[in-house]
């Protein structure tokens, strides 16, 4: 008998990585509890993850003292080194650890980095290692808060005045006592704030009559309908499995345009009683189903992936696609000039701006070596100039921080402006959401993605999509995911 | 022998049109990677400049050299190893036929039929608990031992097959059996020892699994491996990405036309003789 | 020596000696076995024997367990998308495995009776070609080719089916199909080239008299090849079988289960419980199930197909 070994892989071969990757910035998985006692979060208790070889997670760490309130401690002047775990595919991060690099020359960066599909199998594994990393990228926050592996960062954020910051901008970040997101202690800080909304094509927006963004949802259903008959793509869209369904972006958009966020959000944090079946989602979701029916998206959608779409839209296929900024250089590249972007209109004239906002989560093991240093880290890519301006070159998007400081500079014509500059109304409006594909850990791949796609194929309907996937929501819930 | 010559045509058509459809793709991801870089070509039209510089730019992107490195030192680690022992341990089964053989035999043959998945999540934390975790030799070990059911059913179906007298000979002349192994039966057994090595170095290198679950430093894992890592970086790239991946077939596909004779005909011989 | 005569050698001196010879012979017989088993154990059945073990249990792969005895089972036997996903393995046994055995009998009966020279030598190797990459770069090629702009529908246009043209890996109805064609392209070789070995091995004598008597190539194949390749074909039934139920790396490159839960098979709805639902105790009964399964069709298939008991 012959047995063929190269096949039988089973974890995040290749696309997983693209697939999440590419969504990255606002994927923040809030993924399951751990079966058992739930520690409280905000105690200094030291509970002991069970694992095989029982590795103590002792709070080895120095915790950061009250003597460091005053200014927030710093990475001293002793040569250090820094564990820090990044993710593939943003060359940002490693960037802007290099300048930190140049600005003190104590403090060197041992940087391992991974896929984020990889990092979301791994993350749990790294944190309880025996080296635990100081600084790393985090792709979900609550079952690593209950399995008590994150540093809290209150105290930091006390000394470094972070809860001065526009509160919008840590809420995303803070786990209750009771295992919710939204509210409580922080346990992790995001190295900027991105923003979704969407993309155009100068060319043919133009073509089609489009002299300023839509107003409201009915001016954007009215330039889709112009495009259809002009013989162009309306949509660009990704849905493939591969990397997750892309869909969920227009309909998260026209659920905060047709309702309030904060039910969309209590859902994602996974609050108790929250569901996504709601009569104005389900508007939203009808409104979705509409624009599938009247062939706004390209035919293989189902086959389509995030790169594939992206590189499509560069190309010049597609009038409009729903995306994030941190798209901001490729599309810069493909298409100098030519690529604008507005955010998603509510449904009437003059009514409150809302997007997916979030930021790229990252944290500090419980019993990491350099915590102090790297919470100073996060305070320097939010305050210091060099770093901002690295952060919003490389991300595209608003570096966060203080709302006093300034935004660096863009060049003129970079599609950057265009978001940075919804970024701050967004803000203002307090209308950020996470991401409706992050309230579980795999709520995307088995709920959202399934659904969409079967949407596509005529198979499902509106109705038919919010009450599976709020099934699946309450099944995982239910089994401790 | 009288076949119609419609026969004859037939037959060699449908032959070359087989053969057609399954070198297809190896040369239209062939072509592509030649396209420039952040195009998106499609079909097989050779592209009026080729960019053989893809090639160069996806082999530093990929940090091709560590995974090559990283890739021959577990092929090396594994492969030797895992002869010597299958090869004793097929010669204990097939020809010393020990107290137990043909239980042990199914024991290993049960192991043909594992799918993967059964026992990739415990293998994790037993290489935890083992302190190998992320090192190669989280590769190396587990690797070797799962390669035992297929390389000792190879090697028991080699020794099966030898003849009794050899070793009533030897023994005659007071031989110990670890001389009648190495001196007499190591020697004869030569070609399925090669062939069984070449089968394990292939397999060895498109590892794929092993390598990202039990190894978390991209660069420590085999070549397969970095496919992975090679598509998040490279998104858009197509070209690029084609570049990467026509790189990550070459060893293999070398080492098969160099050895295909000995691959093809002692892989069936083996299977054949059960 | 039969066990009855080494009994009977126990009585003297003289036996008592050969006796602890044979002892000390099986012992150091088992020494040479002793390094082999015990990887395999220490590597493949103890990991075997946890995933067992966790499948009694709700674990989250860091936090506490919890024993909840045949709880999972009962879940992988009542959960209408697991089910869907053993129904899916199924469908793909018909590509993996049946084609791939029907098409690979056709073609080396083809090449063993008008392609003996150099084209048949060729075919071989060139048809073996997709058995050494990995499954990881065959699912990335292919999705690549059934693309709505790949090659595969270029082609189709070419020759005037431009109205089937469509994404076929996005498809509902032809996800499955697709991918099964991937998988026919990556097996089909080896089938094809294992039974012409198989042949070689057939009294040759026999397809002379045969092709004398102006027998067709069907009528061979029928009455010759296939009676006498029954080993061989068990074989080949048995590896691409085993391909089938437990595939992962072709079907997660090519559609990660899409669209829908339509291509959704046992090794990919395991890999979404453990590691992103984060049910390890249910994803070990999912992989126990499919190992089981695997077995229960094997073993019968292997008596069945058995040319002697070697």
């Amino acid at each position: 008998m012959v047995r063929n070994r190269s096949h039988g892989g089973l974890v995040a071969s290749v696309p997983a990585a693209r697939l999440l990757a590419a969504a990255i910035a606002i994927l923040l998985v809030a993924a399951c509890a751990a079966p058992g006692t739930v520690s409280s979060p905000s105690s200094t208790a030291t509970t002991t993850p069970a694992s095989p070889t029982g590795s103590a997670a002792q709070s080895s760490a120095a915790a950061p003292s009250a003597s460091a309130a005053a200014a927030g401690p710093t990475c001293g002047t002793d040569p250090l080194e820094i564990n820090a775990v990044f993710e593939t595919g943003f060359p940002t991060v490693p960037a802007l650890a290099d300048e930190f690099h140049k600005q003190f020359p104590n403090v060197t960066f041992k940087v391992s980095q991974d896929q984020f599909a990889n990092l979301m199998t791994s993350t749990p594994r790294l944190l309880s290692s025996d080296t635990p990393p100081d600084l790393i990228r985090l792709p979900t926050l609550i079952s690593l808060v209950k399995d008590d592996l994150l540093k809290n960062l209150d105290d930091y954020a006390t000394a470094f005045g972070w809860d001065k910051w526009p509160a919008a901008q840590l809420v995303q970040n803070r786990v209750s006592t009771d295992g919710t997101r939204g509210s409580g202690s922080l346990y992790a800080m995001g190295l900027n704030n991105s923003l979704t909304g969407v993309f155009y094509n100068k060319k043919l927006a133009q073509q089609i009559g489009m002299t300023e963004p839509p107003r409201t949802v009915a001016d954007f259903e009215a330039l889709l309908g112009k495009a259809k008959s002009a013989g162009l793509l309306p949509i660009m869209v990704w849905n493939s499995a591969k990397s997750g369904g892309g869909l969920a972006f227009p309909l998260q958009q026209l659920m905060a345009a047709y309702g309030p966020t904060q039910p969309v959000n209590e859902w994602i944090f996974q609050n108790k009683g929250a569901s996504i079946d709601t009569p104005s989602n389900l508007n939203a979701a009808q409104h979705l189903e509409q624009w599938i029916k009247s062939g706004y998206f390209p035919k293989d959608a189902n086959a389509i992936e995030y790169t594939d779409a992206n590189a499509r839209f560069g190309k010049g296929e597609g009038v409009f696609m729903f995306n994030g900024d941190w798209q901001d250089g490729a599309y810069d590249k493909d298409q100098p000039g030519n690529v604008g972007f507005f955010v998603f209109p509510p449904a009437e004239a003059g009514g409150s701006l809302a997007a997916m906002s979030s930021p790229l989560t990252f944290g500090i093991a419980k019993t990491a070596k350099h915590a102090d240093c790297a919470a100073f880290f996060f305070n320097w890519v939010a305050t210091n100039d060099k770093a901002r301006d690295i952060n919003v070159k490389g991300f595209g998007s608003n570096p966060g921080g203080p709302p006093d400081l300034a935004i660096p500079p863009v060049a003129a014509g970079s599609v950057t402006n265009d978001t940075l500059a919804a970024g701050a109304e967004v803000a203002k409006a307090n209308g950020a959401m996470d991401f409706i594909a992050n309230a579980t850990g795999s709520i995307f791949a088995q709920g959202w993605t399934p659904e969409l796609q079967k949407m596509v194929g005529g198979k499902q309907d509106a109705a038919g999509l919010l009450k599976a996937v709020q099934a699946e929501y309450a099944k995982e819930l239910a089994a401790g995911s | 022998m009288r076949i119609a010559r419609g026969e004859l045509y037939a037959g060699r058509a449908l032959l070359l049109a087989l053969m057609a459809m399954t070198i297809l793709p190896f040369l239209s991801v062939f072509t592509t990677a030649l396209h420039p870089s952040g195009t998106l070509p499609n079909g097989l039209d050779w592209p009026a400049d080729p960019q053989w510089g893809n090639f160069v730019e996806a082999f530093k992107v990929s940090n091709m050299t560590a995974l090559l490195a990283s890739s021959v030192f577990i092929v090396l680690a594994v492969v030797p190893v895992s002869l010597v022992i299958s090869t004793m341990a097929g010669f204990a089964i097939g020809l010393l036929r020990i107290p137990g053989s043909r239980l042990l035999f199914l024991l290993f043959v049960f192991g043909l039929t594992l799918p993967f998945e059964g026992i990739i999540t415990p293998l994790y934390y037993l290489a935890r608990s083992m302190g190998i975790l992320n090192t190669r030799v989280a590769i190396v070990l587990p690797l070797i031992g799962l390669f035992m059911p297929f390389a000792v059913f190879w090697m028991r179906a080699h020794f099966v097959n030898m003849p009794g007298e050899l070793s009533e000979a030897a023994r005659v002349d007071g031989a110990s059996t670890w001389d009648l192994f190495w001196r007499i039966h190591v020697p004869l057994a030569r070609a399925p020892i090669a062939s069984l090595g070449i089968l394990m170095s292939i397999w060895a290198w498109n590892q794929f699994l092993l390598a990202l679950v039990l190894v978390e430093d991209p660069t420590q894992r085999t070549m397969a491996g970095a496919l992975g890592a090679f598509q998040g970086h490279y998104a858009t790239d197509i070209p690029l990405l084609c570049a990467g991946t026509i790189l990550i077939l070459l060893p293999t596909l070398v080492l098969f036309i160099l050895f295909q004779r000995h691959i093809i005909t002692a892989l069936l011989q083996g299977s054949v003789k059960g | 020596m039969t066990p009855g005569d080494r009994t009977l050698a126990l009585r003297t001196p003289r036996r008592i000696s050969l006796l602890r010879g044979i002892r000390r012979d099986a012992l150091v017989g088992w020494l040479f076995v002793l390094p082999a088993l015990s990887m395999y154990a220490l590597f493949v059945l103890q990991p075997l024997a946890l995933t067992v073990q966790y499948s009694f249990y709700r674990w989250d792969g860091i936090g506490p367990a919890t024993w909840i005895g045949l709880s999972n089972y009962a879940t992988v036997l009542s959960d209408p998308d697991m089910r869907e996903t053993i129904l899916n393995a199924f469908r793909l046994v018909v590509f993996f495995s049946l084609i791939p055995v029907t098409l690979g009998l056709i073609v080396a009966s083809v090449i063993h009776r008008v392609a003996t020279g150099r084209l048949g030598a060729a075919a071989r190797t060139v048809l073996f070609l997709p058995q050494v990459m990995p499954l990881v770069a065959a699912g990335i090629i292919w999705g690549w080719l059934l693309a709505l702009t790949g090659l595969v529908n270029q082609f189709l246009t070419a020759i005037g089916l431009g109205g089937v043209t469509r994404a076929w890996l996005g498809d509902f109805d032809t996800a499955l199909p697709a991918v099964g064609l991937i998988g026919i392209w990556v097996l089909l070789g080896f089938c094809i080239v294992l039974l012409l070995t198989g042949m070689t091995k057939v009294d040759a004598a026999l397809y002379e008299s045969a092709r004398i008597d102006g027998a067709s190539w069907f009528q061979e194949l029928k009455s010759i090849t296939i009676p006498s390749l029954r080993y061989e074909i068990g074989v080949c039934l048995t590896v691409t079988i085993i391909a089938a139920l437990a595939a992962f790396d072709i079907v997660y490159v090519s559609t990660a289960g899409g669209p829908g839960k339509s291509t959704t098979v046992p090794g990919i709805q395991i890999y979404y419980t453990a590691f992103l639902e984060r049910q390890v105790g249910l994803a070990s009964a999912l992989a126990v199930a499919l190992t089981v399964l695997v077995l229960v069709i094997i073993l019968p298939l292997q008596r069945l197909t058995r040319g002697s008991d070697r």
